[in-house]
């Protein structure tokens, strides 16, 4: 008999993303996928200055600031068909990409790898065997038996004070659980690793934008970073010098320890090759502009259309008219009232919650539609819709991701199988490997610019008296982000923010057409309803970030005081 | 030298919930603190956060909290108490993360042994970029608790003028001229 289970923050889950499933014989046999927080942000910004959007744009989310700075900026360049210098896209593209680097590499060790290494494995394995397994895998020099040693060491500790602390929260011993307890070590050794790396690239991200969170060197037109290469207070050679070794020890972290990881351990996995695909129409915008008048890229997007990688359609710009006229917002399960579909300038955000409701209104996400289908955005899309066009720099990765996986698998892993749960993390340890090449080659760009004798970092826009629209897009982390501005007379008229999580979160359209999570998870194997671990694995997958709202933090503990206000 | 982080967390995009960078920013604007202390609006930080709290001393958080009191009620946390539960499990892998990013620099031995949240109560955390008057009411009371924070800690501070306010985020937007 069927069973639903729903795992929301009232249950056993926190945050703001709330899963129902309906179990049969072991399997799940439909799903819901909703946001249980209010996201209408968007209309703080009517009738501010288009110039200072941008500061608000990256207030949206605490983990996605920078992002929603980028697209902010985009969609009023766009608007006024401003052109930005050379040097302000290298600026602004080795901050994207640091920033996607740190990122991944928080989703793929600290916020996913919980879901398949299991902790309380580690005390069992070997040291020594752990440090030949990984010596096997790469030449990274931290692999040694002494640094597994100590890794487990930690872990001992914290096993034996009976706190498990950071760990406390993991489905350990669950049966779908299965690495041998060396993997669980190099795995867990890598974690404590990844902390060092990720904030190295977070440095280099406020290096560039002044500060983290929440950059500080954007302007509409450009940057705000002076060029001197004689100076130490602005940006100069010392600076770039500075970023550069730290984008190369990031680089050898990404190429030498995640790649090696995330294959390994998505081989031993290897049955969730098969798992967890759902939607597979692909979106990505192109990105990392190489010209100022932003004509080509280094990472190209476009459309790949039920799956079919023949089918592929690439777009020329951040936003070709194909994407400005295909993007449209259904909110027919969703908590709006108003016109079911819309495209994203005409967009409304009237909010009339109901309760949740299976048939009805379900969830505060709205439909992201492209050409009226349902639609995956994120690292999968993105390496997919390169691999189609045969764009070299993601071919040379994907093959070498797929090659190492199919040797530890024993079995042929192919493109066909990255439509998976295990896909998605695959493809999103293949984008590190692409971005960190690419910010060498942003870098050099930048230093080989300024040295033509060009220091220009920002065109300075000025706003028509009638109205005008425009998009600026972004592939995020999390895939296609674009942010739909509409400006009268030098204020906005109206925003809305199409947010990648939205895309893959997103609920049944009107056509009763499931949402990505929604889809991924049906068929998806269930060993025990009540520790929903393959749910957790899927979702996961996406990397979902619906903390684009609250942060008020929930006191479980105690209080040492309680202050009376007079 | 002791290092020391004031953060004011929460988004200021949503009412009371701004209230710990709004803290922040009066803080930093109306006083001067010995070297190692600095004064941070973090918005609204994910696992960010451990490396905010990497290689201090001692951290001061200022933020907004969920505890059924009456807006504007103060209460003060130390890191066992905030620790008390241990993390959740998450569906959502960015939630805001306080007792995750506290735990894991804990296991990596780099949190900092001393640990004060301020928390305020809200009523209302709906979009809108203004404090509701009992928060706002409470500021004064919250900036005399980070001083006496940093009394204990023994630190130096000294009330200075002449900066202005750097809360961009309060001021209205004018009305639309089509709207």
């Amino acid at each position: 008999m069927a069973k639903r289970i729903t795992i929301d923050p009232i249950t056993r889950i926190e945050g703001h993303l709330r899963v129902d499933v309906e179990v049969d014989n072991g399997h799940v046999s439909d799903a819901w996928a909703s946001c249980t927080m209010w996201r209408g942000i968007e209309k703080i910004l009517e009738g501010r200055d288009p110039r200072e959007a941008w500061l608000f744009t990256q207030r949206f989310c605490g983990v996605c600031t920078t992002v929603h700075a980028m697209a902010s900026v985009r969609s009023v360049e766009d608007a006024l068909k401003l052109e930005i210098p050379a040097n302000a896209q290298y600026i602004r593209n080795l901050v994207l990409i640091n920033h996607g680097l740190h990122d991944h590499i928080v989703h793929f060790y600290h916020l996913s790898a919980l879901d398949w290494v299991d902790v309380l494995q580690i005390p069992k394995a070997d040291p020594a065997k752990t440090s030949s397994l990984a010596e096997s895998l790469s030449p990274w020099t931290r692999n040694s038996r002494n640094e597994m040693k100590a890794a487990q060491d930690k872990v001992k500790a914290v096993a034996a004070s009976g706190q498990l602390g950071i760990f406390a929260n993991g489905y350990w011993g669950h049966p779908a659980m299965h690495l041998a307890p060396e993997v669980n070590l190099l795995a867990f050794s890598h974690y404590l690793q990844a902390l060092e790396y990720q904030r190295k690239a977070n440095q280099v991200v406020g290096i560039l934008g002044g500060k983290t969170p929440h950059i500080q060197n954007l302007t509409v037109g450009g940057v705000a970073n002076a060029i001197n290469l004689d100076s130490q207070a602005v940006l100069g050679m010392e600076r770039l010098e500075q970023i550069k070794v730290l984008m190369d020890e990031v680089a050898a972290f990404v190429h030498q320890v995640y790649l090696p990881d995330a294959c390994a351990i998505s081989a031993m996995y290897a049955d969730w090759f098969g798992i967890g695909s759902g939607v597979t129409n692909y979106l990505a915008v192109p990105e990392l502009p190489i010209d100022a008048k932003a004509t080509q890229f280094d990472l190209p997007g476009g459309y790949i259309p039920g799956g079919d990688v023949h089918a592929v359609r690439a777009f020329h710009t951040h936003a070709d008219e194909a994407f400005r006229q295909s993007v449209i917002e259904d909110v027919t399960h969703s908590y709006y009232a108003g016109r079911t579909r819309l495209h994203p300038w005409k967009g409304e955000t009237v909010p009339e919650y109901t309760d949740w409701q299976a048939d009805k209104k379900y969830t505060w996400v709205k439909a992201p539609r492209f050409e009226n289908k349902p639609t995956q955005v994120g690292p999968l899309a993105q390496v997919l819709i390169g691999y189609a066009q045969g764009h070299p720099l993601t071919r040379k990765w994907t093959d070498a991701a797929l090659d190492k996986i199919s040797a530890v698998a024993g079995k042929k892993i192919g493109v066909a199988q990255l439509h998976s749960t295990m896909g998605r993390h695959a493809a999103r340890a293949i984008r590190a490997c692409m971005l960190a090449e690419l910010s060498q080659r942003h870098w050099q760009l930048l230093v080989d610019n300024i040295a033509k004798g060009d220091l220009s970092i920002h065109n300075p826009p000025s706003f028509p008296s009638g109205e005008i629209q425009g998009v600026g897009t972004h592939e995020a982390p999390r895939g296609t982000l674009s942010h739909w501005t509409v400006i009268n007379g030098g204020k906005i008229k109206n925003y809305q923010a199409v947010v990648p999580s939205t895309w893959n979160a997103s609920p049944r359209d009107i056509n009763g057409a499931h949402g990505p999570y929604e889809a991924s998870l049906l068929h998806s194997p269930i060993a025990n309803p009540e520790l929903p671990l393959e749910v957790l694995r899927t979702i996961h997958s996406f990397d979902p970030c619906m903390a684009c709202a609250c942060h008020t933090f929930d006191p479980s503990g105690r209080q040492i005081a309680k202050v009376k206000v007079l | 030298m002791k290092r020391v982080l004031i953060a004011g967390i929460g988004n200021v995009l949503l009412g009371d919930d701004g209230v710990g960078p709004y803290v922040a920013r009066v803080l930093s604007s109306s006083f001067e603190f010995e070297t190692g202390v600095q004064v941070e609006d973090l918005g609204t930080p994910a696992l960010d956060l451990i490396d905010h709290l990497t290689g201090l001393d001692a951290l001061i958080l200022v933020d907004s909290v969920d505890d059924g009191n009456p807006a504007g009620t103060i209460a003060l946390y130390r890191k066992e108490d905030i620790l008390r539960h241990g993390p959740p499990v998450r569906m959502d892998t960015h939630s805001p993360a306080l007792t995750e990013s506290l735990l894991a620099a804990d296991f990596v031995g780099s949190a900092p042994k001393e640990v004060m949240l301020i928390g305020i109560s809200g009523s209302r955390y709906d979009a809108g970029c203004q404090l509701s008057v009992p928060v706002q009411d409470a500021v004064a009371h919250v900036i005399d608790e980070v001083l006496l924070e940093l009394d204990r800690l023994n630190l130096w501070y000294e009330p200075i003028e002449g900066k202005g306010s750097e809360i961009w985020w309060d001021s209205a937007p004018e009305l639309a001229a089509s709207r």
